[in-house]
């Protein structure tokens, strides 16, 4: 990530809560192991000093708006897709936007980790983000130089709005918009595919899958008290890991998602078993753009297509 | 009496033992690691990661197995228990030492599970001690260990060119009849592998006096604090080699009663039918998962709950680390809990 | 030869305007057609559709009324939007889209929907059965009331 100004960011946190603008500011601090910085949540100005902020920050902090209550005041460093995330939940009636303080940060992109094991193995020592785009691992297996680029998430390869949108205060300069035309690539280049690929991928992704809702806990839109995978009447879908279970899990939480997907792609950096899942959000992301010309969060009042009617929409069928 | 077995000569054996058995062994599955079935042209991978995602316990205890099979107006019928043999390879004593503990849930005097059981007297089961041991994993700070015996039927120390073969029980001692018995040098050669490996390890947490800690803290503000960026998943313990909850329901759709693994970090596991739920939040049921590893196994075995295999850090998706949970945990005032 | 094929009707107890039409549903709907009425398409949970999918239906048909004819004004056309995009959606993991149909009923159709469904099993016998997402099928011979 551009390397965010850390000072001007602390500065920051620690100004809106001393002046009791928030109850809290809600960032990272340092991981106990390398490849991992752990959301944080700091109430005074002095835990502030632990904040920790790069590419090796993974989870969408929008997660964790539904877990307070509605009357406190929160502050949050976010990102592109996270300041969506908050505009989804604050449309959503999650939580009131005057009792939000933004800290915006423009983002060149989250690393996944597992790219980085991929070519150092699993033993990783250190870690450095380096001023010229390259990264530095000391791993039991030595030392490795890798650019960055090629590190990061494929949910950030795609992105289309790296800059926060309708934050407080932006700290570090504009992105560029992405290009669109990646996000599209993808759903297409997979649905190019025959029907039995298609299926073939589906079934493999999913049949690795343990049932262990770490995607549904790191997505900030999964906030229902009750999951359709808890009811026993009706029985939605089958609760452990058999064909119908796994399968129905991945069609429909991703279903769920429809129109309210930032494409963050923290549901595959959280899955233990590396399951891929966001082919089937972008293709739903993908045609929400396409047939309703909609994007979540780029503000806070367009609702979402499946949350409105109307008699226009075009059919498949006749009439 | 020690044996000797030269590395290339390794598939030779696994080979020779499919004749007898179904043998499990660690094989590539995406990145990562998975005990597989071996099937012709098997390619092992012991060298790619430290250990597998998903423990061994997985092979006792399935994420999900048929228990009955049933029609809505007629009989029903059990799925039998499997009871073809089965070896497994290459598990690492942090596992073998967790199935043992496994083994005091599921075969108790008056409770005796019959599909573990007859799963656990059918596999043989040979360690690969860790001469290595990843930075990640704090099995000798738990009471287990890089070379462990516990569950082990046979135990390889890696030295180079060939495994040191120690024969730890009746059933290891069938496999290995072809080998060359190793020489003194060559034992004490592992034995010093297995000292210094034990040795490289520092200690994660203090143990002494932990319990009492955990226990006496009960009400403390520590647990909301150290459970706020707990995402509540189940990673931790779907991933944990002692861990043994389950669920058992009905898929009255399709016929079958299904056992699946379940965990005490999920809402609805403690949620009962009035509605109340005694561990309604994150800060209740992460207080739970330390308390039962290092406090109430305790009560229960005299064993710490936890073999240090190292997977609930490595993988928790927000980073979260039990040893600095625990580090923090012992150093929280002792309070005299009043009647 | 190809066997008859499992289909799944969803029918909005609204639009089958004339008597004669919802008899011929209630009383001679072909014994592979499974019937499952609704008070209206907008009551129509997308899971309702994969559930059919998964318990092995080769091919499902939605009927409803026409926009500007739904008894509770706008259930029908929000049902619409959502599972027309949920049967594309799952014509990208596996379940050809033709064999998810939607029928919205003019108030005025007489016979409509016997001939649209028999168009519909041609249709699929054409497809052939279904191969995938059928995971939720009760194994023992002669179904879940043997």
């Amino acid at each position: 990530m551009l390397m965010p100004d850390i000072d001007a960011l602390k500065a920051e946190a620690k100004r809106i809560l001393s002046e009791g603008m928030v109850d809290m500011v809600i960032g990272f601090k340092a991981g106990d192991t390398p490849l991992h910085p752990q959301p944080a949540f700091f109430k005074t100005p002095d835990e502030v000093d632990q904040l920790v902020y790069n590419a090796l920050c993974q989870n969408n902090l929008a997660t964790y708006l539904t877990r307070f209550p509605k009357n406190q005041k929160i502050g949050m460093v976010v990102r592109g897709c996270e300041s969506r995330s908050v505009n989804a939940l604050v449309f959503e009636g999650q939580h009131p936007k005057d009792g939000l303080y933004l800290i915006g940060v423009p983002c060149e992109g989250i690393i996944d980790w597992r790219k980085i094991v991929e070519q150092t193995g699993e033993e990783v020592f250190s870690i450095f983000e380096q001023s010229n785009n390259t990264v530095l691992v000391e791993s039991k297996s030595g030392f490795f130089t890798l650019e960055k680029e090629t590190l990061l998430h494929e949910s950030c390869s795609r992105c289309i709005h790296p800059n926060p949108i309708s934050a407080n205060v932006v700290i570090g300069e504009l992105l560029p918009e992405g290009d669109p035309a990646l996000a599209r690539e993808k759903v297409a280049a997979f649905a190019s595919l025959s029907m039995e690929e298609r299926h073939a991928w589906f079934r493999q992704e999913a049949e690795r899958c343990i049932r262990c809702y770490a995607c549904r806990e790191a997505c900030p839109m999964c906030y229902c008290e009750e999951c359709f995978v808890d009811h026993i009447t009706p029985r939605w879908t089958e609760s452990g890991t058999t064909p119908a279970g796994m399968q129905g899990w991945h069609i429909v939480r991703a279903f769920h998602q429809t129109g309210r997907c930032t494409s963050c792609g923290a549901c595959e950096r959280a899955c233990p078993m590396d399951i891929k899942m966001t082919y089937l959000t972008e293709k739903l992301n993908e045609d929400m753009r396409r047939k309703y010309n909609f994007e979540v969060g780029l503000d806070a009042t367009t609702p979402p297509p499946f949350s409105t009617v109307t008699l226009d929409d075009k059919s498949r069928f006749v009439i | 009496m020690n044996l000797i077995l030269k590395k290339d000569h390794l598939k030779h054996l696994l080979n020779a033992w499919r004749q007898d058995y179904e043998v499990y062994a660690p094989q590539s599955l995406q990145n990562f690691t998975h005990f597989l079935p071996l099937q012709d042209g098997f390619e092992l991978a012991f060298d790619k990661a430290h250990n597998t995602r998903i423990p061994p316990k997985a092979l006792f205890l399935p994420t999900s197995e048929a228990l009955l099979k049933f029609t809505r107006f007629g009989g029903y019928e059990e799925v039998p228990s499997e009871t073809a043999p089965r070896l497994i390879f290459g598990i690492h004593p942090c596992d073998a030492h967790a199935m043992t503990m496994l083994d005091t849930v599921f075969e108790q005097e008056r409770y005796t599970d019959p599909l573990w059981k007859a799963r656990r007297e059918a596999t043989v089961v040979v360690g690969l001690g860790c001469d290595e041991p990843c930075k990640t994993g704090f099995c000798t700070t738990v009471g287990s260990g890089p070379f462990n015996h516990a569950g082990l039927d046979a135990i390889l120390t890696d030295l180079g060119e060939i495994f040191l073969v120690e024969i730890l029980t009746d059933k290891g001692e069938y496999l290995f009849t072809q080998l060359e018995t190793a020489s003194e040098d060559q034992s004490m050669q592992a034995s010093e592998v297995q000292q210094a490996a034990k040795a490289s390890m520092p200690i994660a947490f203090e143990t002494e006096g932990l319990k009492q800690k955990l226990d006496q803290n009960f009400a403390s503000p520590y647990w909301e604090e150290v459970s706020r960026s707990c995402l509540g998943c189940g990673v931790c313990t779907f991933l944990c080699p002692t861990c043994f909850c389950f669920d058992i329901v009905d898929e009255a759709q399709r016929g079958e009663r299904v056992r699946n693994w379940d965990t005490c970090m999920f809402r609805t596991y403690s949620l009962e039918a009035s509605g109340h739920n005694p561990r309604p939040s994150r800060v209740e049921r992460t207080r739970q998962r330390l308390s039962h590893k290092y406090s109430y196994w305790l009560d229960q075995i005299n064993q710490i709950g936890c073999t240090g295999c190292g997977r609930c850090v490595r993988y928790c998706p927000v980073g979260l680390d039990i040893r600095a949970m625990l580090r923090k945990a012992h150093q929280l005032p002792s309070e005299v809990l009043h009647a | 030869m190809s066997e008859t094929p499992k289909l799944v009707l969803f029918q909005c107890q609204w639009c089958l305007f004339a008597p004669a039409d919802q008899e011929w549903v209630d009383t001679q709907l072909p014994e592979n057609i499974h019937l499952a009425k609704v008070p209206c398409t907008g009551r129509i949970n997308p899971l309702y559709l994969l559930n059919a999918v998964q318990s092995g239906a080769d091919g499902v048909m939605v009927s409803g009324c026409l926009p500007e004819q739904c008894h509770f004004k706008t259930g029908n056309i929000a049902a619409r939007r959502q599972l027309e995009e949920f049967s594309d959606y799952l014509n990208h993991i596996g379940y050809e889209q033709d064999r998810i149909r939607f029928l919205w009923l003019d108030l005025q159709d007489r016979g409509v929907i016997q001939k649209e469904l028999a168009a519909f099993e041609a249709q699929i016998t054409a497809l052939g059965p279904a191969h995938n997402l059928a995971t939720r099928v009760a194994e023992t011979v002669g179904g879940a009331n043997a």
